[in-house]
């Protein structure tokens, strides 16, 4: 049963009238890891943000977990986007806020706003916090500034707060693209593992076609804004590459 | 001629026009500073009555003492202009928080009308000195540290809310979008997104404004309005030029210590 379901979808930029995404349609099963590749200006950043609708689509349908995410209100939005973690290129920590108080961040969706002005969480909250960063291999950095750690310590504070959420799906934005290439294999193997231990779908955005094809288990090719590649990883050979890859290659 | 002499012409004819310019301009500033200094000092100024030079000397050695029997009753006055700078910016900077919210371009309700208009107030804050609020809140609410506080407290608002709104404005998006991201609200956009990356700034300018309500605080007092320009005053009417220094001096004592505090704390804060 396919956990997200995107079909037709669309964006036109607002400022330049330029398609960014044209007639996509995909979907995501459980267990899956879905990564999107294609060269830089393909879409694909656009592309996630559609799923919890950071970037406003012009036309389609995106229907996760048998909800249609476009024809929500503002607050049922808030709602479904707290079970949908994200991690970002760039971690978007808070740098000047404690390692705790960013993965406690994840959990903004559930706790009342008067409480979480004051940083007041539940107990629980911060025990699973601590759960999650011994998993993630930060138990040393609790109470460390976010912005007193090295890129790889940075992108695990932010798969912790994406784990925060309990989320039922992960959408990724290359999550390597500021780290080394040893670090970001490290990434993207504990991105695999926590989504297999906690059994969630990842879609992933990822321009590295070695690592994409090393993780992920279904490859969604896209070009100019056009999904030209979409099967199983096996599936992804020499040829289609090239053709996803066309205009780098000239 | 050739095309290389053509072009030598056109540059020393070009740099002949710009230092003829720049000598135009000059003559015109010395101009209006000779203007200035005829109708203010030729014009204006009542040399008969200064008298001579020794006369001027003798005025100004009046002021060299210092009264020490005034100091028992400075503490009091000395107290009061450090409280009102206290309060007066702690007020501002609660004030500030409305104005803030409307003149910061990427959080005001309406771009049209909140955002100029909370630009306008702004400048209406700075535009309007000190001491003309202070006349201000003495006929609104009376003689007194009251009035002293409530003027310090608008024209601290100004300074405040521009830095802040600017920091605002200048904000690091990412943060944003990674909050939003776990179905933040917009009040923990603010709190997450916006507060931590501009608390540093806001902290820092609001104890620089405190450190010059101080010295602000001081002169309160000439129109009415509570602290050390009261005694100030007192001792000018009186004639006790020695008691004039002695306030001057407990001024300039306040001030520094506001100085040495407004480093360390600003310090401590950023």
């Amino acid at each position: 049963m396919a956990i997200l379901d995107v079909s037709d979808l669309s964006v036109r930029y607002a400022g330049t009238g330029r398609e960014v995404l044209r007639g996509v349609s995909f979907s995501v099963d459980a267990h899956e890891f879905v990564a999107i590749i294609g060269p830089s200006g393909a879409g694909k950043s656009t592309l996630i943000r559609c799923i919890n609708r950071l970037v406003e689509p012009r036309g389609g349908r995106i229907v996760l977990y048998g909800e249609d995410v476009m024809a929500m209100t503002a607050r049922r939005l808030r709602r479904a986007r707290r079970h949908i973690g994200m991690i970002f290129q760039e971690f978007n920590l808070v740098n000047r806020m404690s390692v705790m108080d960013n993965v406690l961040s994840g959990r903004l969706g559930y706790v009342g706003t008067l409480p979480s002005v004051f940083k007041l969480f539940p107990k629980a909250d911060i025990r699973r916090a601590l759960e999650i960063l011994d998993r993630v291999g930060l138990s040393d950095h609790v109470d460390k500034r976010a912005d007193r750690l090295s890129g790889g310590q940075r992108q695990r504070v932010g798969i912790a707060r994406a784990l925060m959420q309990d989320p039922k799906l992960l959408l990724v934005d290359e999550p390597t693209s500021s780290l080394d290439p040893k670090i970001s294999r490290e990434v993207m193997g504990l991105i695999r593992g926590i989504a297999r231990e906690f059994d969630v779908p990842v879609l992933c955005n990822i321009h590295d076609v070695q690592l994409a094809t090393e993780f992920a288990t279904k490859i969604i090719g896209l070009q100019d804004g056009i999904k030209i590649f979409e099967g199983p990883t096996a599936a992804l050979d020499r040829k289609k590459l090239d053709e996803i890859y066309a205009m780098e290659v000239l | 001629m050739n095309a290389l002499a053509l072009r030598i012409e056109a540059v020393a004819a070009g740099r002949a026009r710009r230092r003829r310019r720049g000598l135009a301009l000059a003559g015109l500033v010395a101009l209006l500073a000779i203007v200035s200094a005829h109708t203010v000092l030729v014009v204006d100024t009542d040399w008969e009555r200064m008298g001579s030079l020794g006369a001027v000397m003798k005025s100004v050695a009046r002021f060299l003492a210092v009264d020490f029997s005034l100091i028992p009753q400075l503490w009091e006055p000395v107290l009061e202009t450090f409280m009102m700078a206290c309060i007066g910016t702690l007020v501002g900077a609660i004030l500030c928080i409305p104005v803030i919210w409307l003149g910061a371009l990427n959080v005001t309700p309406s771009r049209w009308i909140g955002y100029p208009f909370g630009r306008f107030l702004m400048t209406m804050s700075r535009s309007i000195h000190e001491i003309v609020w202070a006349l201000i809140f003495v006929s609104a609410v009376g003689l007194g540290s009251l009035a002293g506080i409530l003027a310090l407290a608008m024209r601290s608002i100004g300074f405040i809310a521009k830095i802040t709104a600017e920091a605002i404005e200048n904000v690091d998006p990412k943060p944003i979008e990674a909050i939003k991201a776990v179905g933040g609200s917009k009040l923990q956009v603010l709190r997450y997104g916006i507060m931590p990356q501009v608390l540093p700034v806001v902290l820092g300018t609001i104890i620089f404004e405190w450190d010059i309500n101080i010295r602000r605080s001081a002169i309160m007092g000439l129109v009415g309005a509570g602290g050390l320009g009261l005694t100030f005053h007192r001792q000018m009417v009186m004639f006790n030029w020695p008691g004039v220094t002695t306030v001057i001096l407990a001024i300039l004592v306040l001030i520094v210590i506001g100085e040495i505090a407004s480093h360390y704390v600003r310090k401590a804060v950023t």
